[in-house]
């Protein structure tokens, strides 16, 4: 089993946290460790025999720090040499820097970035995943796989690319205590009908919560306005949909009469109940069409 | 005497480097192109001898400049050298009573060519046949002068790359035997530094010479009572015993008396003979602990002790710093010695050592920090010398600051100062008191950078350091600290390195310490979080459905 393997690969886990120990570190005369300090002593001895001037002196020590640096971008697939930390940095800042205007994390890579929008922020994704679509595309570029939940994709990344098991593409999104507190404050201030919709971080009670039932506005409109609002983590934005398809869809049929009824035994005759709402009807038909529309 | 090699000095903007404005600035500035073969000759471990140097940098008894860019006066230059070359050869020949003086003024026409500029024509002179007769010119019984001459040019020819060095092999015998006591003090200090270029080619050449017998005749000449060749018999004997293989350094030591005797030239040299010693020392202490153990025992410590705390040259601390180094890299009981010396001066060994960190000289705040960080891996008095002895605030300041190799070495010191000795069968804990300091000083910031930083070996230091922090720090301070300082974000960097050991570290003190509920249960209140709890369990109602009244 796929599992088991997985489980018998230790390198896989980290059992133990290597945790930091002091220890003496020698070094030999011929390590890297001092050719600095080598290539001073001979810069000084030879500085006038060879008539080295100061533009030299300094070209011959970046050559070697260059040399000893080797520097390699590592971030997985990426590989770039770069030829001193400088260098480093800047390739860090033009290719490593897709940030999500929704939730301000960082990833490395555009495509990487994209993904992330498509599985946190997008509420027709969710609708396709529902629908058993295999959204979940495989991290690795090259990898063609698609699967149908975050779990299959992360066994797949494990068994197949050698991603640690403890590898989360969607971590719970930390932010700091000052954008926690940001985010608080934002809550109140925001119109009702958002207001009431955040997992647990506002403080409502259940009368606020009938005051949802008779709010007009569009889930969709809804959406896009907690988007826009930085701060607010994508859980709670992906929630705002849950809830909001949740709390409409149970809203649609206003005297909670089902909207099919059958008798008996014979099951296939059912006769449909027109609804008492009209307009809850077209709330509800819409929100349905748009996610039809999706697929 | 013109240095300029068409060297051009742009003035560009500086821009912010990553390892310190002012190296950023450096490097930009500059656009000389160093030629491959120019960049060798600097960097090896070979010396030319150009003249006797006086004052304002020019040389005497060089016979002509020629800029080495200068094209038509390299040819020139050349064809001197061929016509001198041949001059030497008839004259060596020649016969009659002019003839010795014939053979030295040809002698020296050659030796004139052959240092007259940075880059001489060197390979233009072998190839001429010019090494077999200056091997004959170092006949016993020729003159002073005459050795003297022939010893400076095939000098200048060993300094060159590789084969010009191999081309002097003929050479060794004689001049290994005009190192002995009955030649006067030029020759010998000539013929030195001849084998001190032969022995800085490589290991092979090493061996040759040591099989020729040149440890005992060359290390009697690092006691003579002449400075200058005190001083070049020392430098040739730092090549030879430079290693890898250790067998030349141990034949020095176990020739009789000689560790006393070197350290006693230590103690009353003046400093630039004291540089080139240290450097003997330097290759002594780093091949083997008990080289270190005997030159500790015959009191090698006062001096590098006494040197360390009172010397402003870069040239001597260099190499004094490392022997210190080598020395703390072996054992407490040598830490113990050296922490011991250190008490002859005010500030101790880690005063000392804190103002070489202090010095701005990037080099030696490196290898001072690398020195701290191996007497914080000792015993417990050790790391509460190194917190209460001033270290801190220097290596403090680097980790901020400094470059980045500088900084590692930092990071490696504080780190250490922090955990205890690790006690057989158990767990290392962590010095609670030294961590709190230091993520008090404002220390985090610093590890955090080099955690972010593409260096793995850094990476893993910063992501231990913070585990220490997080796991140590009293009172569940650590996460919050370490939150506060974006160390969420900088390990959530590592989680897309390519380097499984890297991203499992980081995924596991991501997991362990800013897991599902960090934060929430301090902000409100437990039975919101039971309910979140609860919620997550797939309920088909959303919290705030679910009923119950919060107060937020």
């Amino acid at each position: 089993m796929e599992e088991a393997e997985v489980k018998d690969r230790p390198e896989q886990t980290i059992r133990d946290f290597p945790r930091w120990i002091a220890a003496r570190r020698k070094f030999s005369p011929d390590s890297p460790f001092f050719s600095a300090g080598n290539l001073e002593r001979e810069l000084q001895a030879k500085q006038v025999s060879l008539d080295i001037t100061e533009e030299e002196k300094l070209a011959i020590s970046r050559l070697e720090e260059e040399e000893s640096l080797r520097l390699r971008c590592p971030i997985a697939g990426c590989g770039a040499i770069l030829k001193s930390l400088s260098d480093l940095e800047s390739h860090y800042t033009v290719r490593h820097t897709a940030t999500c205007s929704v939730c301000s994390r960082v990833f490395p890579t555009t495509r990487l970035l994209n993904l992330h929008v498509s599985e946190r922020h997008d509420s027709f994704f969710k609708a396709k995943v529902a629908r058993n679509y295999p959204m979940y595309e495989c991290l690795v570029e090259t990898c063609a796989l698609r699967f149908r939940s975050d779990s299959q994709r992360l066994q797949h990344l494990v068994d197949k690319h050698h991603f640690p098991k403890t590898f989360r593409f969607h971590t719970k999104k930390h932010l700091s205590q000052k954008q926690r507190r940001r985010q608080k404050q934002n809550v109140y201030k925001q119109p009702q009908a958002i207001q009431q919709l955040p997992k647990a971080e506002s403080s409502h009670t259940l009368s606020k919560g009938t005051r949802a039932s008779v709010d007009r506005s569009d889930p969709q409109e809804t959406e896009n306005r907690t988007q826009t609002s930085e701060n607010i983590s994508e859980d709670t934005a992906t929630m705002d949909v849950d809830v909001l398809t949740k709390a409409v869809s149970k809203l649609s049929t206003q005297d909670n009469t089902p909207s099919n009824i059958s008798f008996g035994r014979r099951r296939n005759r059912a006769c449909t109940l027109p609804l008492k709402s009209p307009h809850k009807m077209t709330l509800a038909k819409e929100v349905d069409k748009k996610m039809n529309d999706s697929t | 005497m013109e240095g300029n090699f068409g060297a051009q000095h742009q003035h560009r903007p500086s821009n912010k480097s990553p390892v310190g404005n002012q190296a950023g600035q450096r490097r930009r500035q500059q656009a000389v192109q160093i030629g491959k073969e120019r960049r060798e000759a600097v960097v090896r471990a070979k010396r030319l001898r150009r003249g006797d140097e006086i004052q304002n940098g020019e040389f005497t008894g060089s016979h002509d400049f020629h800029m080495e860019g200068d094209v038509s006066g390299t040819r020139d230059l050349e064809e001197k050298t061929l016509k001198a070359v041949q001059g030497l050869k008839e004259a060596a020949g020649a016969t009659g009573k002019d003839a010795p003086r014939k053979k030295i003024e040809a002698l020296r026409q050659v030796r004139g060519l052959l240092s007259s500029n940075a880059s001489p024509p060197l390979s233009v002179a072998v190839q001429a046949g010019v090494v077999p007769v200056l091997v004959d010119c170092l006949a016993f019984g020729s003159s002073e002068e005459q050795l003297l001459e022939a010893a400076w040019s095939l000098t200048n020819i060993a300094s060159g790359e590789h084969d010009l060095t191999r081309a002097v092999l003929p050479a060794l015998p004689m001049l290994i035997s005009h190192l002995g006591d009955k030649s006067s003090v030029a020759v010998a200090e000539q013929c030195a530094w001849a084998i001190g270029n032969v022995a800085g080619e490589g290991e092979e050449m090493r061996d040759i010479l040591l099989s020729q017998g040149v440890l005992r005749p060359l290390a009697r000449l690092m006691t003579s009572s002449s400075p200058s060749l005190a001083r070049t018999a020392s430098w040739a004997m730092s090549n030879l015993i430079k290693g890898p293989s250790p067998r030349a350094a141990s034949d020095l030591m176990k020739t009789e008396g000689m560790p006393q005797v070197l350290v006693g030239q230590m103690m009353k040299g003046d400093d630039e003979l004291l540089v080139e010693l240290a450097w003997v020392m330097v290759y002594l202490t780093s091949m083997s602990d008990a080289h270190s153990g005997i030159l500790v025992s015959v009191g090698l410590l006062t001096v590098l002790v006494n040197k360390l705390a009172t010397s402003d040259s870069s040239a001597l601390l260099t190499p004094i710093l490392r022997c210190l180094g080598n020395i703390v890299a072996g054992d407490n009981a040598k830490t113990d010695a050296v922490l011991t010396a250190g008490g002859d001066v005010p500030g101790g060994i880690v005063g000392a050592l804190a103002r070489c960190l202090d010095m701005g000289h990037r080099n030696m705040q490196k290898e001072a920090a690398w020195a701290v960080s191996n007497i914080a891996a000792g015993s417990m008095l050790h790391k509460r010398m190194v917190f209460q002895g001033g270290a801190i605030p220097s290596l403090l300041h680097l980790l901020a600051t400094a470059a980045f190799d500088v900084r590692k070495e930092a990071a490696y010191a504080l780190g250490n100062v922090c955990v205890a000795p690790k006690a057989k069968g158990k767990e290392v804990e962590p010095i609670v008191e030294h961590l709190t300091v230091l993520v008090d000083r404002g220390c985090i910031p610093g590890f955090l950078a080099l955690v972010k930083s593409p260096d793995m070996e850094a990476a893993r230091l910063g992501l231990q350091f913070l585990e220490l922090v997080m796991r140590g720090l009293p009172g569940g301070q650590g996460p919050k600290v370490v939150e506060k300082e974006d160390g969420i974000a900088a390990m959530e960097v590592l989680q897309f390195h390519e380097n499984d050991e890297l991203r499992l570290m980081a995924n596991a003190l991501i997991d362990k310490y800013f897991g599902e509920d960090y934060g929430l249960e301090e902000e409100y209140g437990s039975d919101v979080v039971d309910m979140m709890r609860n919620s997550e369990e797939s309920s088909e109602y959303p919290p705030w459905r679910q009923g119950g009244v919060v107060h937020g």
